[in-house]
């Protein structure tokens, strides 16, 4: 069972609420939440939002390839899994993540959620610029999509 | 043809629109197209080597969503989505 959205900010508000409601299930017994949000400071620069860019279809696409492909490389059959990664302005301390997954025991939840944060470091299109207190800003470097 | 080029991430600062457009006269690779676009930041923008090193490492996606190689033959006109080095989360 799988939910994926982007939020855009200037629309809605990503909600931790939601991400409750889906994996609610009597069936598993553990839940986690995973939730980035926006950190004070980076390479020395004090950060006071961050403008996230997103290349929607590729981006939901990336997390269905994650979520599909855990079945066989983590063995994990019965789970529900909500994520949802926002695009647009986000100030500090606000959340630009949540990856809540729900298993039957707590060995697949924890493998399972930080398998699925890892994958999106690694492949899903999402951009980060960062806005500092001197009202300057930057696009962070990141890492190279394979080929 | 023309190839509008979608921009995304670091490589939205090529274009105050969301895109630029390359008129092409035969079907181009994407390691050609990867040139042409270099030639074209590096006419406008005076050789900014921050823009070239962008055009250098990043991946292409084409209207089916699907990563494309170096080798892929863009045939015809086409949206292409230039993807720069990423980091979400």
């Amino acid at each position: 069972m799988l939910h994926t959205k982007i939020i855009d900010t200037q629309k809605e508000q990503i909600k931790i609420s939601d991400a409750e409601q889906f994996i609610a299930s009597s069936k598993f017994g553990a839940n986690i939440y995973f939730t980035g949000t926006v950190r004070n400071l980076n390479d020395n620069k004090e950060v006071t939002g961050i403008t996230y860019d997103s290349h929607d279809e590729m981006v939901i696409k990336s997390f269905e390839e994650i979520y599909n492909e855990t079945e066989q490389k983590l063995n994990i059959q019965d789970k529900a899994v909500f994520i949802e990664h926002v695009k647009g302005y986000v100030k500090l301390g606000e959340m630009s993540i949540i990856i809540a997954v729900a298993c039957k025991h707590r060995d697949q939840a924890y493998v399972l959620s930080r398998y699925i944060i890892e994958e999106i470091k690694k492949r899903t299109p999402i951009w980060k610029k960062e806005h500092y207190i001197n009202e300057d800003s930057q696009w962070l470097k990141g890492n190279p999509i394979k080929t | 043809m023309k190839i509008t080029l979608e921009l995304f991430g670091a490589s939205r600062d090529f274009s105050e629109k969301r895109h630029i457009d390359f008129e092409i006269p035969k079907p181009i690779l994407i390691k050609d197209f990867r040139k042409v676009i270099s030639d074209y930041l590096n006419d406008k923008f005076n050789g900014n080597t921050s823009f070239l090193q962008i055009v250098k490492n990043s991946a292409f996606c084409s209207e089916e969503n699907e990563i494309i190689s170096d080798n892929y033959k863009i045939t015809k006109s086409q949206k292409i989505s230039i993807i720069p080095p990423i980091g979400g989360g």
